[in-house]
């Protein structure tokens, strides 16, 4: 069943009537289950509020529901949860549409037909469960327990625990996120020695430059930045928002500085030219604190080019002005406001790693944060602290969960492409397509939605297709769902216990607890629970391994050990960082809770905890480097390169070397190589215009288009709903006599998609756009059947050392559409 | 003549027990921290260095003093504070009287929560006070008691009091025994002591207290029989000194400290009445010490009559006229003065105006001390009472 806007319009506005009516007809829209409409048409009850977490993004925003006779009728931010501080974005304001979406998965299915067939029969908990234990337990039997894989999506605290732990205790290597925080690190980890993703001080700084950052509305937590950014005109920051198209983030900064897509890493060396050229860097900083800026000798003394020598040889303004299109005076004039402000922060996201040269590039913007001496300094970037949560047991194992974890995993790819990383999805299909080094029988996959987020849908359709038991847990069907076997439906988010902790970029150790609001209007089952009871049936080391009655008593477990830790404060209104700075300098915690019980009550109450005061780290803890210094000629990097080096014997070493970088698409030789430089990315030279993607606020990477109001509002900043669209360059459209809303045909050497058209200054000229997350095939009836896919035309291409898809490497054509 | 002294005796107790009425103990003090931020005080206002530099820092000793004290030295520095006002163009707060509550209640805790320890001082105390005779640490040292390696990181000091407090019986005996003297603690000692025990230890439980609880603490008062000897209202004679007459607004560990140093009298005294030796878990200790600290929060009655010549001597009266016809109300008029707070809250929200109309007139905000305010208040509570 599909939805076109117009019937969602009338479904709606007759909803609408309907509730005011009295709630007949309301399931048009909305599914409730009778027991709660009943209550409904009963008038207004009594009402009561829960706090909880948002899921709807990885952001974790607090979330108060208002429940009338206990049914949840209104969402809004919670105003004491430090991250949001009250403020939520359209995607969470719309949470009970999710609850109420008529097309949940109400109970296990198995699927009878095709994949996309839609043909599926209903089957109790306990005959999947059956299914699914009886297949793992024969694979553990014959030693094959290694054939066993778990493709997540963006779960971290706990639920990553848990699954991790599942893995080990049952024997397989092969756990593995798409798309994973960890390919978001790697850049990092060169230079800095780990993978943790820096925070930034922005209410302290007097300037943000940032490199693609996208952080208003793609960030990883966009209301947390949005509240930030609220600070700007009585902070006097200012905002350079660096980026093809003007993005939200951009729409609102002091300056918006267009440039061509993936050269990034060129405008950033560009700015360190002339910090360095004009002095304007932070010396000592340098000096004390990081390696190889000057040329260096090492131990068998060959000597090498240091960053300052490559920068000053090959990224003077006109260079680089030629590579990114942005002028020489404006790059003079950047690097100078950057040089002479005191507390800049510089940071790059998806714009910067998004593309074939991410993880040089990203490792060119971090470098200027070394150059100004920004580590662990009021306006700069500094590391959170794990809150100290409280140990599970310990994870037993036996001959058949040693054997199978000492396999090699699944998704190392044979020739060794993707060094750094332990996963890539295009290491992983290829794998699975090719038995490499061993056959998959049975895949797990956690929410998320691969399939329509990877760029080599067809052949991951493909991989899908050859295992023999693919088992799916998530509350709707969606695309890659589809094709499994056997779906499992989780509770939503409103409906379960999580523990969410530590989101990316957020500027303090935190945590909150997502607790059910509701109980589960189906039968459904917690991904959790569901791994204790496979866990059960498996039996020996791996039901040993899951001591638990259930999963909210190891969150439980884990909030024992933040309890007794006496560490930061259950978070409450106005107990801000100072306060619990001066308290705890003075031995006080913020807070009273005599026994952990009241300490858990006072944490389901307002909804989280927290510890803005971070320990104090030495250097050696910042920069976890083989020199403890941040890096810009990167060892990592090297002794990963070195090693590919030494398993292909047989030839010189300069030969190897060769061969080595071209397989890594690396075109830098010599010292380069492992200091941050610009890579340029394979564009295909007869193709005019560049392809960029962008992700909207209300649906983020497509989990919001199975939202009505969401598909309402998707394109609000160009007044488009439930379509796609592609964002042109007035110069760009007259090129090609292409008027504003006129269809044309984008084409790739991959495919082609026909969209309508925008015509807006905000994009570079050459540049083209169209946002991400429509163009479903699945995933609802609200979903399927609207605007297209981006991703369909882009070539396979990725970041080699990150294993990240390359969204910014396609060129296309357009023609308009006859 | 007994009579008489009973009468006047009567009447006192009355009297205090009427004042000592009049602000609640609040529950949670920390609470006006709230306060002080959405009225923007910390603007201008640090504590402890947090904060604006514009006016001073009200963690320093000067602003720890009884309610009237403190709205004493706020009155008088109204003009300063309203040209600041009109300087940064903000809007002079205006206050309930509970928000007024919360706020004094507030400052008035600053000093409770002590200060941060020294390590380098509290290794050399160490060292000075003899624990090392019978405690090790990293095993040099006595073996009596137990390493301090081996303990948990106690961030409170206050923590390691009570743990001091709750074997302090067996302690007293011990030093009896090897004839040492009995360990004193003056000001930040134990905070120092415990700074450097943080640091040696190898533990890895932060232990932290909450800050006490002026209204638990009053419960705890009763429950471990401290009013069995110490009297904190009225004057009838006790064993233990009369704790109202005690100088206690100090630092938490101030006030642990003396509680420490009588220790040994104390166990002697109490082993004459058959007392147990009062022992204290979880927040006990800090709960206590903050009932204690609070009892100089509320100010000692002033004298009626003074305050009526002080509202006539101030010129309040050129304003407030008895039976009305004056620019303010007759304060007889108005809703009962219950408590000090809401003198000071009616006093703060009118200031500005008041300030405005006396520049108008030629003359100058009338300054009043401590015991003028304690008088005034006498004074008014009286009046309103009519």
């Amino acid at each position: 069943m599909e939805i076109k806007r117009r019937d969602f319009l009338k479904l709606f506005s007759a909803a609408s009537g309907a509730v005011i009516l009295g709630g007949c007809g309301f399931d048009d829209t909305f599914a409730l289950p009778d027991e709660l409409l009943e209550k409904l048409k009963k008038g207004p009850g009594i009402e009561t509020w829960k706090n909880t977490v948002c899921r709807l993004c990885p952001g974790g925003c607090g979330i108060r529901v208002r429940l009338i006779d206990d049914v949840p009728v209104y969402v809004k931010g919670n105003p004491i949860h430090p991250v949001n501080q009250g403020g939520m974005c359209p995607l969470g304001l719309n949470a009970l549409h999710l609850l109420y979406n008529p097309d949940r998965v109400r109970s296990p299915l198995k699927r009878t037909g095709k994949p996309g067939e839609g043909k599926w029969q209903q089957i109790s908990w306990d005959e999947a469960l059956k299914t699914i234990s009886d297949a793992l337990v024969k694979l553990r039997n014959e030693g094959k327990a290694h054939q066993v894989s778990f493709l997540g999506h963006n779960e971290h605290g706990l639920m990553h625990e848990f699954i991790a732990r599942f893995m080990k205790a049952y024997g397989s290597p092969n756990y593995y996120q798409f798309s994973s925080f960890q390919n978001d690190g790697i850049a990092y980890s060169l230079v800095q020695g780990h993978s943790q993703i820096p925070s930034y001080d922005f209410l302290n700084a007097t300037l943000i430059l940032s490199f693609g950052a996208n952080f208003l509305e793609e960030g990883y937590s966009p209301i947390y930045y949005t509240k930030l950014y609220s600070h700007h005109q009585d902070r006097g920051t200012r905002y350079i928002q660096i980026e093809p198209r003007i993005s939200l983030t951009a729409a609102n900064a002091d300056r918006w500085i267009p440039l061509r897509p993936g050269t990034y890493g060129a405008l950033a060396l560009g700015i360190a030219y002339v910090l360095i050229r004009e002095e304007l860097y932070d010396a000592e900083f340098v000096r004390t604190h990081t390696h190889g800026f000057e040329d260096w000798t090492d131990r068998s003394g060959e000597k090498h080019l240091g960053f300052k020598s490559i920068v000053l040889g090959n990224y003077y303004p006109e260079r680089v002005s030629e590579i990114t299109g942005v002028s020489s005076e404006t790059i003079l004039e950047i690097a100078r406001e950057v040089g002479v402000a005191q507390r800049v922060v510089v940071l790059g996201d998806q714009g910067t790693i998004d593309n074939t040269n991410g993880t040089f590039t990203l490792m060119a913007v971090h470098s200027l944060n070394a150059l100004l001496g920004n580590f662990e300094k009021e306006g700069g970037i500094f590391f959170i602290d794990v809150p100290p949560f409280g140990k599970l047991h310990t994870i037993l194992d036996d001959v058949a969960a040693r054997t199978g974890n000492q396999q090699k995993p699944i998704a190392r790819p044979p020739d060794d492409t993707f060094p750094l990383t332990h996963f890539s999805i295009e290491s992983f299909t290829k794998n699975i397509l090719a038995d490499q080094p061993y056959p998959l029988s049975v895949l797990f996959l956690y929410k998320g939605n691969p399939l329509f987020q990877t760029l080599n849908q067809h052949d991951f359709a493909k991989a899908l297709t050859k295992i023999p038991l693919v088992v799916s847990f998530d509350s709707v069907i969606n695309e890659t769902s589809e094709y499994a076997h056997l779906l499992l439906p989780d509770h939503t988010f409103l409906e379960a216990w999580e523990e969410i902790s530590n989101v990316p970029s957020v500027g303090f150790s935190h945590l909150s607890i997502q607790q059910p609001v509701v109980a589960p209007f189906y039968d459904t089952k917690h991904t959790g629970d569901v791994l204790l009871e496979l866990a059960k049936r498996i039996g020996g080391t791996v039901a040993a391994s899951f001591p638990f009655e259930g999963y909210q008593e190891a969150i439980k477990l884990r909030m024992k050990g933040v309890y007794e830790s006496g560490e930061g404060a259950v978070v409450s209104e106005g107990m801000k960082k100072l306060w619990l700075e001066y308290l705890q300098q003075r031995g006080w915690h913020a807070g009273r809770y005599e026994s952990f019980e009241g300490f858990w009550d006072q944490l389901l109450e307002r909804g989280g905890w927290w510890n803005p005061v971070r320990k104090q780290r030495n250097w050696n803890a910042i920069f976890q480097t083989p020199s403890g210094k941040f890096e810009f000629y990167s060892s990592k990097l090297k002794t990963a390169i070195e090693s590919l080096i030494k398993k292909d014997g047989g030839k010189s070493v300069s030969q190897s070397m060769e061969l080595i970088l071209n397989e890594l698409n690396i075109s830098a030789r010599g010292d380069s190589v492992y200091l941050p430089h610009y890579e340029p990315v394979p564009y295909e030279p007869d193709m005019p215009l560049y392809l960029t993607t962008f992700q909207v606020l209300p649906n983020r990477d497509g989990e919001g288009s199975n939202l009505p109001m969401m598909q309402e509002m998707f394109g609000y900043s160009r007044r488009q709903w439930w379509r796609s669209w592609v964002e042109i360059h007035p110069e760009t459209a007259a090129m090609y006599g292409i008027s504003d809303e006129s269809w044309v045909w984008v084409e790739s050497s991959v495919g082609n998609l026909k969209v309508q058209v925008k015509i807006v200054p905000g994009i570079m000229s050459h540049v083209i756009a169209i946002p991400f997350g429509m163009g479903h095939t699945s995933y609802g009836r609200y979903a399927k059947g609207h605007g297209v896919n981006p991703y369909s035309i882009m070539r396979n291409l990725y970041d080699v050392l990150s294993g990240k898809p390359a969204l910014e490497a396609t060129k296309v054509r357009i023609s308009p559409v006859s | 003549m007994k009579i008489r002294r009973v009468i006047i005796a009567s009447f006192v107790l009355i009297i205090s027990i009427l004042w000592a009425q009049q602000i609640e103990l609040p529950k949670n003090p920390l609470q006006g921290q709230i306060v002080f931020e959405e009225k923007q005080c910390i603007e201008c206002h640090a504590i402890g260095g947090y904060g604006g530099t514009e006016g001073p820092d009200l963690s320093q000793e000067l602003y720890f003093g009884s309610v009237l004290e403190l709205a004493s030295i706020i009155w008088n520095h109204t003009p300063q504070m309203n040209r600041k006002f009109r300087q940064l163009r903000m809007d002079r707060p205006q206050f309930t009287q509970e928000e007024m509550l919360d706020l004094f209640g507030f400052l008035y805790y600053l000093r409770y929560l002590g200060e941060p320890g020294s390590v380098a001082k509290g290794k050399k105390l160490l060292e000075a006070k003899g624990c090392k005779v019978c405690h090790a640490v990293a095993g040099k040292g006595g073996t009596v008691g137990p390493d301090f390696e081996q303990l948990q990181q106690y961030d409170s000091p206050l923590y390691l009091v009570q743990a001091m407090w709750n074997h302090g019986e067996t302690m007293q005996e011990e030093l009896k025994k090897s004839g040492m003297t009995f360990p004193t603690l003056t000001g930040q000692d134990i905070s120092d002591i415990a700074a450097y025990i943080r640091q040696a230890t190898t533990g890895n439980v932060v232990i932290r207290m909450a800050p006490g609880d002026p209204t638990e603490g009053k419960t705890i008062f009763r429950d471990k029989q401290c009013e069995n000897c110490h009297l904190v209202e009225g004057k009838v004679k006790k064993v233990g000194p009369n704790l109202s007459r005690i100088e206690l607004k100090k630092g938490v560990t101030e006030v642990a400290s003396l509680m420490w140093n009588h220790g040994p009298k104390m166990l002697e005294s109490m082993k004459k009445e058959s007392i147990e030796w009062p022992h204290f878990k979880t927040n006990e200790m800090a709960d206590l010490i903050a009932y204690l600290y609070f009892l100089g929060f509320e100010d000692k009655p002033g004298d009626e009559a003074d305050g009526e010549r002080t509202f006539t001597a101030k010129g309040c009266t050129d304003c407030h006229k008895k039976g009305g016809g004056g620019r303010g109300p007759d304060l007889a008029s108005i809703k009962r003065f219950d408590s000090p707070i809401r003198m000071i809250q009616l006093m703060w929200n009118h200031a500005s105006e008041m300030e405005d109309l006396l520049i108008t007139q030629n003359k100058e905000l009338p300054q009043l001390s401590t015991k003028e305010m304690r008088d005034l208040y006498a004074y008014l509570r009286k009046m309103t009472q009519k």
